[in-house]
């Protein structure tokens, strides 16, 4: 059981009640948190930022069993819901193409001075270290806002290959950026 | 179905895929760790994805008609 929700049963006169407590007390628990994560994501755009968080805590309420999860699956499935929420936003954002491509592994390590360029330029080496299958699939998906079958259809292998490509990429990315120190 | 995980993570698997990750999620600890081990990732990532480029200069779109 949830330590945040475990509590609660019992306590209320109505259905109603409970449930707005629930969200309340999902609001305390991760609001903030997931404000900051998604705040990166939304370019800055606080309205935009709250209201994936509003969805995203409506998503977790609306799921009582993955509420039932420890902390730490329960975040990281969060985050994974507010950044899928993100990229659908995006996409309805840019119905009309956008001419701009995203830039290229070789053009992003260009310092500005700032930490978050740094931090950057750490990330594109490591993405640079990978192989040259794994590094094309994490390009072509999440970085171009791409879904795998539309990254398999570009890159004219089967979508099967390109989820398995992403995932001994990701982790291979994961083990490169965790021995530089920049990933938990 | 579990290297579906790292696609789930960052999610770009298609509508209906994302969906029955999801079921299996539910069910898989295997999964649900690598879940866990992964989530970090994809905000490393956005930091690519904001990086100031070169293509930010490009000139607007036409402004004919």
């Amino acid at each position: 059981m949830c330590p945040v929700l475990g509590h609660l049963d019992g306590r209320f006169e109505s259905a109603d009640a409970e449930a707005e407590h629930r969200i309340a007390v999902l609001y305390q628990e991760f609001g903030g948190p997931l404000l900051r994560h998604v705040r990166k994501s939304t370019g800055n755009d606080l309205q935009w930022a709250e209201d994936v968080v509003q969805e995203t805590l409506v998503r977790a309420w609306r799921n009582s069993a993955r509420l039932q999860w420890e902390p730490g699956l329960l975040w990281a499935w969060l985050l994974t819901v507010a950044r899928r929420i993100v990229i659908d936003g995006r996409r309805r954002r840019s119905v009309r193409p956008h001419e701009v491509e995203p830039p290229e592994v070789d053009m992003m390590a260009v310092p500005d001075g700032s930490e978050r360029a740094l931090s950057a330029i750490v990330v594109a080496d490591a993405l640079r270290s990978l192989s040259d299958e794994h590094r094309e699939v994490i390009e072509q998906t999440y970085l171009r806002d791409r879904t795998i079958s539309e990254a398999a259809e570009i890159l004219g292998i089967p979508p099967g290959t390109v989820k398995s490509r992403l995932y001994y990429g990701i982790r291979a990315l994961r083990e490169l950026l965790r021995d530089k120190g920049v990933a938990g | 179905m579990h290297d579906g995980v790292a696609a789930y993570v960052l999610g770009v698997l298609d509508e209906e895929e994302h969906e029955a990750f999801e079921r299996h999620l539910e069910v898989c600890e295997q999964c649900q760790a690598e879940l866990v081990e992964l989530s970090g990732v994809p905000e490393k990532l956005d930091e690519l994805k904001q990086a100031p480029s070169a293509s930010e200069d490009d000139p607007p779109m036409s402004m004919s008609r």
